[in-house]
């Protein structure tokens, strides 16, 4: 795909999709010849198409959805995944200057300190890959064989909403689309009764920075995200007002159609007849959406494997369960949020007794996700990202309560399915968890790799602005990370 | 560029038509540097071969003639009159996979017919040409029309210069495809559209309807759908004399506080203007007076060049105004970002990087920002001018200024300031233990990291600590997530609104000047060389504007003003009166509204884009100034809507399809889905709920439940009572990071940088929003009292400004009263300008 001005991708989507699923009311046929009453040529008659209606790949791809696990705040990769002897040992310790001269940390001015923490945590390795996992997470642990675990993940940005916009669009800067957006608009959805690109949430409060994490920047709001909520409706305005009942609906719905199929003969106008789709999608998500949020047809045995308790209840593991059957339903791009893991110490995030209990809630279920893609076959085509923003400090920071501060340049993160490797440890940071000294893995890299199992060429993704191609790699070089792949 | 084809390969060339302005569908046989040989060069070449010293590759410049046909190592790229000898043929030709330009990997790829092209420019000696728009605009005389009977007057005048002879086929009701009526040329806009159109064989469409012409132009203008009794006025009116009555509507809509409204809104997209901080914390922040500001000064018809002054610099001109001052707020439009642990510097750095953007994207139609990391890739901006330009805007203190509003609901605030005063305390009273919990935890070591004022508190006994002390120490402690805090935050901004007036955000210079220098790559931690205050070489110069000042001083914010408003600079005029071209056609003369550079699109129609250009700067007199203005957005606006290229019909046709599917060369008007607040303010008009209030602090319409939770800190949304529930949408709050979502949904600007140009989305949530918002339910409930007291018909007229037809009657006569309302608020066309 060549870069388009947003507005031409639309309209030449209008073009070619002209008459598209206006098979109801007035046929197509019969739409037709009335255009051609007024002169207006027939559209070719292809099949016609909504504007998220899947496009082809740049090549063959290995993967067709992704759900993004986000640990908003930033996970201890030290307290979980990174078994550091040498930092316990010198607990207490000031870090070398080497490691430490010339780099920029959150907090400067108040609570950064420069010691290092050792982890209280108990490490053992696991699976035939022999996988460090620290007794938080229990149920990780028993999946490291279906996972590449990246250790050297590396950003740009420390604080939090610039570093959630880097991991989400590649840019610190706003105004860019977010990984869902250029995915949907790259692939589209196979998904005709619900949006493209889902987000859930769980935790106490909203990912900080926001509706932007999901945005679609300079690409059409088509292709956004849209958050489906537990309470309430799932989708904003989803329900009928509640004194319309579901006839007065649908004929409100078959009245504008016809209304509208009537000023599109009139005017020719193509912008019509997406409309007329969109109210007709947007009838069906009145369908399918409550269908997609009620879990009451879910065995007690797949509620038992994510660890839901009580099915009503907002929890990160029902999100799992959402996730999973919102990609069964072809939804391209699935992000679970789930807040508050910014363990700087203090009464309300530290590492003694917040971390665990984050741990407590998505451990369980982001493990029984993967295995249930697996067991369902859909871990194939799908790929799941687990991390944060960043990482934290080997230093601890001195409060009340033990934590650590934002870390940019070594953290981890973990992928399955959609052909990565299973059952790998890749990277190596040092003694101290600080950095890479083998294979680090940039966000762009990470981009570029998760695209590229997408079939999309992360250099032809790109969209018109400014008289530049932008697109979710950025300027500088990315590279696809072959060590990852399967 | 592209050849004509043959029959069979239309479909493939309306694709290409469609993404390329039109004019450069045929290319005349000379090949002309600006027109056929650049775009290729910069999309392909530049980005190695071009301005950026760093990213050269091979030592080669393709973007000077210099550059491009010297000698190195033997090897020449260009040789002009000879293609065969220029390596740079030789490269782009050759099948080798090692050799062959662009490289590969670079995705770019050259077509047969570029190839032909840049094989041609050089043997026909190569001639280089300087950017067309760093050119000044010429004034050209409009062409002559073939079937026009007056002689077009290059001056617009009030009143038709030309009107076409013989039978205009008056476009009666129902006929919205009629067939192309004969050239009609109102003033020279059409001349130069017309002429256009003959070279493709196509005609203008007929006027518009007269009730699709008095929407449109209503909403266009004011922003508002004209009522049932102005449309029959009009048509009535018109029917003595169709001119004179178009004529006079103008000048009552320009002449409507309403048009400040509606021109107001296109300028703080620009002005990216919003009333939250933005990033996580997103506080909400006081600034509508300068929004005010902006409505005022359009209404009055401020000079643009004024208007850019007093923005700009407002806080510099001598005995500046408290309004002057309240102008600057402009670049206080940027994010301020309150997370904890950030690195102050840094973000104030990254807002001056988004005022010398937005400055550059507004005014210049430049991407100057791409120079904030290395030199420009494609235009001749050097990383070193980006940094000059950022030196007038580092020296700024980023003061509020407090202003006495007589606008501000005194007792409705107060009783709400009363009722959070008294939920916070209980609040406290009730978590008083969590407090004291954090208290008992401070550590010495933290107690040394809290701010004086804190730790002043703690010294207090807390049995003697006052409300606002423990108020204080809680936000402190424990209290920055959660209800507390949204109570807070709230409680802060209404004691402020009612205790200390209204302020807001303005500029004001320091009177140290900081030191700025280039950083490199765009990191602040990374300074090169210092740099003063200047102007990019490429433009006209600086110093032309100082005048009798003290050239020795270092020019400020003010002489950049001046500098950009001079009749010099070649940019200015033409990107505003593109950027206003293009909100009445859908798409600018220059498409890439905010790329004048040379990756932008050249302009469809480059003598018209420069003759408005000029007249813009002339000045012309207006009902609204004693004497004549130059800059006059009035007489901008007058004069292309009364054009009949702005007139005609907007109904496609055949021959349209065939030639000119993108609608590049304008032989109809355009149907454009309203704008966002629009969407709102014509529902809320065809309800009969709208409150035509001006001004005055931002109002909170109702939101669907939940919504405010979506960012990290919860806030309050305390629906406005009264008529401010049904304020037009331009006075709605606005939360970057909480956007209200029925705007969101319809591409409102997210206030995180400036948009010059809206993406008209279309969309199933767009769908919902319009069906079951239960705001939206609201204005059909009041619609449906209208239907059943004053019947379908008035209703319909209401949503559509026309009379419906039997058929449309009948599918809504089969609804219920309510759903019938609902049904007329979802047509596309009630919320679309045809």
């Amino acid at each position: 795909m060549n870069a388009m001005h947003p507005d031409h991708a639309l309209r030449d989507l209008t073009r070619r999709h002209f008459f598209s699923r206006c098979s109801m009311g007035v046929g197509s046929i019969a739409l037709a010849s009335l255009m051609a009453e007024r002169g207006l040529a027939a559209a070719p008659a292809a099949k016609i198409r909504n504007p998220l209606e899947p496009k082809r790949t740049h090549f063959p791809a290995k993967a067709k959805n992704v759900i993004f696990l986000f640990m908003a705040g930033g996970p201890s990769q030290l307290d979980l995944f990174e078994h550091k002897p040498k930092l316990t040992e010198l607990n207490g310790q000031p870090i070398p200057d080497s490691y430490t001269a010339g780099k920029r940390f959150a907090f400067m001015d108040t609570s950064h300190r420069s010691n290092l923490l050792g982890s209280r945590r108990t490490f053992k390795q696991h699976g035939k890959s022999g996988a460090w996992v620290s007794d938080l997470l229990p149920w990780t642990a028993g999946i490291v064989d279906e996972i590449s675990l990246v250790t050297t993940c590396k950003t740009e940005l420390f604080n939090h909403a610039p570093a959630k916009l880097f991991m989400n669009t590649g840019s610190g800067q706003f105004g860019r689309p977010s990984m869902g957006s250029w995915v949907t608009y790259g692939l589209g959805s196979e998904c005709d009764d619900l949006p493209g690109f889902v987000v859930l949430q769980s935790g106490p409060r909203g990912p900080r920075g926001g509706a932007v994490l999901w945005g679609s920047g300079i690409l059409p709001t088509t292709y956004q995200g849209v958050p489906l909520r537990n309470q309430g409706d799932p989708i904003l305005n989803l329900s009928t007002p509640k004194s319309i009942n579901e006839v007065q609906q649908r004929q409100l719905v078959d009245a504008v159609r016809e209304l509208n199929l009537k000023r599109l003969v009139e005017t020719g106008d193509d912008e019509i007849s997406t409309r007329i789709n969109a109210y007709e999608m947007a009838y069906r998500m009145q369908t399918s959406a409550p269908e997609l949020m009620d879990t009451g047809g879910e065995s007690q045995a797949t509620l038992d494997l994510y660890g839901i308790k009580d099915a009503k209840e907002t929890t990160f593991a029902r999100n799992c369960l959402l996730a999973r059957r919102l990609v069964e339903r072809g939804v391209r791009f699935v992000q679970l949020y789930d807040t508050n893991w910014d363990h700087h110490g203090g009464p309300t995030e530290n590492l003694e007794k917040h971390l665990p209990e984050n741990c407590r809630a998505i451990d369980h279920p982001s493990a029984a996700l993967v295995r249930d893609l697996k067991q369902r076959g859909l871990l194939d085509d799908t790929i799941v990202i687990w991390g944060g923003e960043f990482g934290r400090t080997p230093m601890g920071e001195v409060r009340e309560s033990t934590g650590r501060n934002h870390h940019i340049d070594a953290f981890t993160m973990w992928l399955a399915g959609g052909g990565f490797k299973a059952g790998q440890v890749y990277g190596q940071t040092d003694e101290f968890g600080f950095g890479a000294v083998e294979n680090p893995v940039h966000v762009h890299d990470l981009h570029a790799t998760i695209l590229h199992q997408l079939g999309l060429d992360h250099e032809r993704l790109t969209v018109k602005s400014q008289g530049l191609d932008f697109r979710l790699t950025g300027v500088s070089h990315a590279s696809i990370v072959k060590g990852l792949l399967a | 560029m592209k050849r004509t084809s043959p029959l069979p390969l239309i479909v493939l060339l309306l694709a290409q038509l469609a993404a390329r302005p039109a004019a450069q569908a045929a290319p005349s046989a000379t090949v002309e540097f600006n027109r056929d040989v650049r775009p290729i060069l910069s999309e392909n070449c530049f980005a190695c071969h071009g301005p950026d010293k760093a990213a050269r590759k091979a030592d080669l410049r393709l973007d000077t003639r210099e550059g491009a046909t010297a000698t190195t190592d033997g090897v020449t790229a260009v040789v002009p009159g000879k293609p065969d000898a220029s390596e740079l043929i030789a490269r782009i030709l050759t099948t080798d996979a090692d050799d062959v330009m662009p490289p590969k990997k670079s995705g770019k790829h050259l077509t047969a017919a570029q190839k032909e092209t840049l094989r041609r420019w050089i043997e026909q000696g190569a001639d280089y040409q300087r950017h067309w728009s760093f050119e000044p605009p010429k004034r050209v005389t409009p062409p002559p029309v073939s079937g026009a009977t007056h002689p077009v007057v290059p001056r617009s005048g009030d009143t038709p210069v030309a009107e076409a002879k013989g039978k205009v086929s008056e476009n009666k009701g129902d006929k919205s495809v009629a067939a192309p009526g004969v050239p009609r040329i109102f003033n020279p806009i059409d001349a130069f559209i017309v002429a256009k159109l003959q070279e493709s064989k196509l005609k203008p469409s007929p006027p518009a309807d007269l009730h699709t012409l008095i929407r449109r132009v209503s909403l266009d203008l004011i922003g508002l759908p004209p009522t049932p009794a102005e449309v029959d006025a009009f048509v009535q009116a018109a029917a003595k004399d169709a001119d004179g009555a178009y004529r006079a509507l103008v000048d009552r809509l320009l002449a409507s506080p309403h048009y400040g409204e509606r021109w107001g809104r296109w300028w703080l997209d620009q002005a990216r203007y919003a009333d939250s901080n933005g990033y996580s914390i997103d506080a909400p922040r006081q600034i509508w007076k300068f929004r005010d500001w902006v409505i005022g000064a359009l209404n009055a018809d401020m000079g643009f060049d004024q208007f850019t002054i007093e923005q700009l610099a407002g806080d510099l001109l001598p005995n500046a105004t408290e309004s002057q001052k309240i102008a600057t707020g402009f670049h206080r439009n940027t994010q301020i970002n309150q997370e904890g642990g950030i690195d102050k510097e840094q973000f104030r750095v990254d807002s001056v990087f988004d005022r010398v953007a937005t400055t550059g994207t507004v005014w210049l139609g430049l991407t100057v920002g791409c120079a904030q990391c290395h030199d420009h890739k494609f235009d001749p901006i050097e990383q070193k001018e980006y940094y000059r330009l950022f030196a007038f805007l580092n020296n700024q203190d980023e003061p509020t200024l407090k202003v006495f509003d007589r606008r501000v609901d005194v007792s409705g605030l107060t009783a709400e300031f009363q009722d959070i005063e008294a939920k916070l305390k209980a609040y406290l009273k009730e978590h008083a233990d969590e407090l004291a919990k954090w208290e008992a935890g401070l550590t010495p070591e933290i107690k040394k990291s809290l701010s004086p004022a804190i730790t002043k508190i703690v010294a207090v006994p807390k049995a003697k600590r006052t409300f606002a002390q423990n108020q204080t120490l809680f936000a402190a402690g424990v209290g920055g997530v959660g209800p507390f805090r949204e109570l807070n935050d709230r409680y802060k901004e209404l004691d402020t609104l009612l205790n200390n007036g209204v302020t807001t955000m303005v500029m004001k210079e320091l009177p140290m000047p900081r030191k700025t220098t280039v950083f490199i790559k765009g990191d602040f931690t990374r300074p090169a060389d210092e740099v003063t205050p200047g102007t990019p070489a490429v433009l006209h110069p600086l110093n032309a504007e100082r005048g009798t000042r003290n050239t020795e001083s270092p020019p400020t914010r003010l002489d950049l003003a001046r500098w950009i408003v001079s009749p010099q600079n070649p940019l200015t005029a033409r990107v505003i009166v593109n950027r206003v071209w293009q909100h009445y056609f859908g798409r600018g003369l220059v498409e890439t509204e905010n790329d004048f550079g040379l990756q932008g699109t050249p302009p469809s129609h480059p003598e018209l884009l420069d003759w408005l250009a000029v007249e813009f700067q002339q000045p012309t007199a207006t009902p609204h100034s004693p004497s004549p203005i130059p800059y006059s957005l009035k007489s901008l606006h007058r004069l292309i809507v009364t054009s009949h290229t702005y007139r005609q019909s907007s109904a496609d046709r055949a021959d349209l399809r065939a030639k000119d599917p993108g609608n590049y060369l304008l032989a109809r008007q355009q149907r454009l889905r309203l704008d966002a607040e629009i969407v709102r303010d014509a529902a809320l008009a065809a309800s009969g709920l709208l409150s035509l209030k001006l001004g005055g602090p931002p109002v909170y319409p109702p939101i669907p439940d939940g919504v405010m939770g979506q960012g990290q800190v919860k806030r309050t949304w305390a629906v406005s009572k009264g008529e401010d529930k049904f304020r037009r949408g331009i006075y709605t709050f606005v939360y970057r990071a909480t956007p209200p979502p029925s705007l969101n949904v319809f591409d409102a600007p997210d206030g995180f940088s400036s948009c010059t140009r809206r993406i008209r989305s279309n969309t199933p949530l767009q769908a919902l929003t319009l069906m079951n918002d239960s705001g939206f339910f609201e204005f059909a409930t009041a619609l449906e009292k209208i239907i059943q007291q004053d019947g379908l018909e008035t209703a319909f007229r209401r949503c559509t400004s026309r009379a419906p037809k039997a058929d449309e009657l009948a599918v809504l006569k089969k609804l219920d009263p309510l759903n019938a309302a609902r049904a007329l608020l979802n047509l596309d066309e009630t919320f679309t300008r045809e």
